[in-house]
């Protein structure tokens, strides 16, 4: 679709307000046998009902009345109908429930679904949970599993791996904007070390930029240290109406605006077109661009989703108007390239995120403190509600309650490292999730503010 | 008369062994890990695309146009145009002019890939073409491929994989 039309662009409206109440994660492992899929959903789910709402679970399953469940790929699990026994697991039978597949997105699609269930009316009390067991197969099997949802008939058999489709993204994002190459490494030394201070992260690490680029090389110019892990894990989200909310919590968060975009699944079809400007764009700052839009730079689902989101929100500008931003890093090229769309510079601006340290805590725009796919997880049907779970518990003021505890820390048998630092944002009242499929296939933004 | 009773016999496949040892770790004692085997095939047509494949066995590069529509020609084909939605017509791509619009060396892929590696994935750019297609050079040297490198279309038309791989592209001298 290259021209809008009046309904496409119509911001969407949630007909009574929807709160989120609770959060809750596992640790994420490459390899996990200690624990299988339905036993991590459980501890997740436990983390929220039990620490997060003080409440016994016979309590909270009384007040339950709908599910989303949330997972990428059945291919992984190998089990068709694993929502139906990990729901079963959980004691929820006979409520109904819904399993939710977007690629990558399916952790922010499944959180739009239990919005939209909240919304409506059809439900008041809404647990959302996500998981990936992505260890039964090889590293090689795996890769070949995940672009099984790039097209096979064009796409998949061109090498069996979406780090090489977002390294021809980031070859051309060199070529046409020319950033420094040590600028895209400091996106993953960032998140790596963020990932440090987490006791959920996979692959925690205090590394140097030469270390990152100069680890091998998966496909050029994407370093391994640039590619996101392969986990398995879990994570879930708790949302609610309003009377539920403040009868569970005196301190709710409320869901502020919630956007969905797509393209096309394969990169190559993505026509040229106008650029669909943010609110705070103005027409003239890309009259003089020369190159196409989106190209293989630019994810249009991005820019939909956060046109959409910031249009419901009243978002003037995000990087003012937002107190800190989960991305979906899941390399380091597509962090840079969502800056972009998601307006925090402009096109081809997007390295001055970083270099003027808005990223970085205590920056304008913390960005990835939870350390995000490249250091912490991406079990992929978990990743979305994972990001919408580190980002509540910063607005509420609980980060410290859920990552320095050494309970925490032993319950994943790791020890706190001695420089633990505090990434607890001061005052965070707003903070957005960006979740994202495919080389771009479906985006979804949404933004969480303090509802009390 | 006493009824004759009937065993239930299991054809045990007996390789299979617990695992030990994934990702270079130990498997815990506590966690048992067992192995499930597949192999599978699967049957999957070309539909309305099959011109195309066959098209490569041929050393022809097919595209589709839509007839009432005046968006260029789309490579990869579609059957049906995605904006009026009518079937569209094919049309042999000149490939003059023809460019890498960018490109990759895959070090690493994932199992089932076919090629050799390394292996310089590009997409190209061709005049009259409104999309990029993504496929391989199918030789190369020091410096390849790079942005703007002209180059030409090369068919395997013996021993087809008829798959996307049967079309493949080298430098324009």
């Amino acid at each position: 679709m290259i021209k809008f039309g009046k309904g496409n662009l119509r911001v969407p409206r949630l007909e009574r307000p929807v709160y989120v109440v609770a959060g809750g994660l596992t640790d994420f492992r490459k390899f996990y046998p200690e624990k299988q899929t339905s036993e991590l959903c459980l501890e997740a789910v436990r983390m929220a009902v039990e620490e997060g709402l003080c409440m016994a679970p016979q309590d909270f399953r009384e007040l339950v009345n709908f599910c989303i469940y949330s997972q990428f790929a059945d291919h992984f699990g190998d089990q068709l109908l694993a929502a139906a026994k990990i729901h079963d697991y959980l004691g929820l039978d006979p409520l109904g429930n819904i399993e939710v597949k977007t690629g990558g997105a399916t952790g922010g699609s499944s959180v739009l679904a239990g919005i939209m269930a909240i919304a409506s009316g059809y439900a008041s009390l809404v647990p959302v949970i996500g998981w990936e067991r992505m260890d039964e197969v090889s590293t090689a099997q795996g890769n070949a599993y995940i672009a099984s949802a790039a097209c096979k008939d064009f796409e998949s058999e061109l090498g069996w791996l979406y780090s090489t489709y977002y390294a021809l993204m980031m070859q051309r994002y060199l070529h046409e904007y020319n950033p420094e190459r040590t600028t895209l490494a400091k996106i993953a030394q960032k998140n790596h070390g963020y990932s440090r201070f987490s006791p959920y992260s996979q692959l925690p690490g205090d590394y140097s930029l030469e270390e990152i680029l100069e680890t091998k090389i998966v496909s050029d110019p994407l370093t391994f240290l640039e590619c996101c892990v392969m986990s398995v894990g879990a994570a879930c989200l708790i949302l609610a109406d309003e009377e539920t909310a403040f009868q569970l919590t005196d301190r709710p968060v409320l869901v502020n605006g919630v956007g969905a975009g797509s393209h096309t699944l394969r990169t190559a079809d993505r026509r040229d077109m106008p650029i669909l400007l943010l609110p705070h764009e103005d027409p003239s700052l890309y009259s003089d661009r020369e190159n196409e839009w989106p190209g293989f730079t630019s994810f249009l689902a991005a820019r939909f989703a956060a046109y959409l989101a910031y249009h419901m929100a009243g978002i003037k500008n995000p990087v003012d108007d937002l107190d800190l931003l989960e991305t979906h890093d899941a390399f380091t090229v597509s962090d840079i390239q969502t800056y972009e769309d998601i307006g925090l510079r402009p096109y081809g601006q997007g390295a001055d995120f970083i270099e003027s340290g808005d990223a970085y805590f205590e920056g304008r725009l913390p960005t990835n403190l939870s350390g995000g796919l490249l250091g912490s997880m991406h079990a992929v049907g978990a990743t979305g509600i994972f990001q919408l779970v580190e980002i509540f518990w910063q607005l509420r003021n609980e980060w410290k309650k859920f990552h320095a505890d050494d309970n925490h820390w032993q319950w994943f048998g790791k020890t706190k490292p001695q420089d633990f630092q505090n990434l607890q944002v001061k005052n965070a009242h707003r903070g957005m999730a960006v979740s994202h499929a495919g080389t771009g296939s479906h985006v979804t933004c949404t933004i969480l503010e303090r509802g009390w | 008369m006493e009824k004759k009773r009937t065993k239930v016999v299991l054809t045990p496949d007996e390789s299979i062994q617990l695992v030990k040892e994934l990702f270079k770790q130990n498997v815990p004692e506590n966690s048992w890990v067992r192995p499930n085997p597949r192999s599978i095939t699967h049957y999957h047509t070309y539909g309305n695309l099959t011109p195309f494949f066959k098209g490569l066995t041929q050393a022809k590069l097919f595209g589709t146009r839509c007839r009432s529509c005046t968006t260029g020609i789309w490579l990869p084909p579609r059957a049906h145009c995605p904006d009026c939605w009518k079937e569209m017509e094919w049309v042999e791509v000149n490939t003059e002019g023809a460019r890498v619009y960018t490109h990759s060396m895959t070090q690493y892929p994932g199992a089932g890939f076919k090629g050799s590696v390394p292996c310089p994935l590009i997409s190209v750019e061709i005049p009259g073409v409104c999309t990029k297609f993504m496929s391989y050079l199918s030789e190369f040297r020091d410096g390849e491929p790079y942005i703007n490198m002209p180059v030409r279309p090369v068919f395997r038309t013996k021993n087809p994989t008829y798959t996307i791989l049967d079309i493949s592209w080298v430098v324009i001298a």
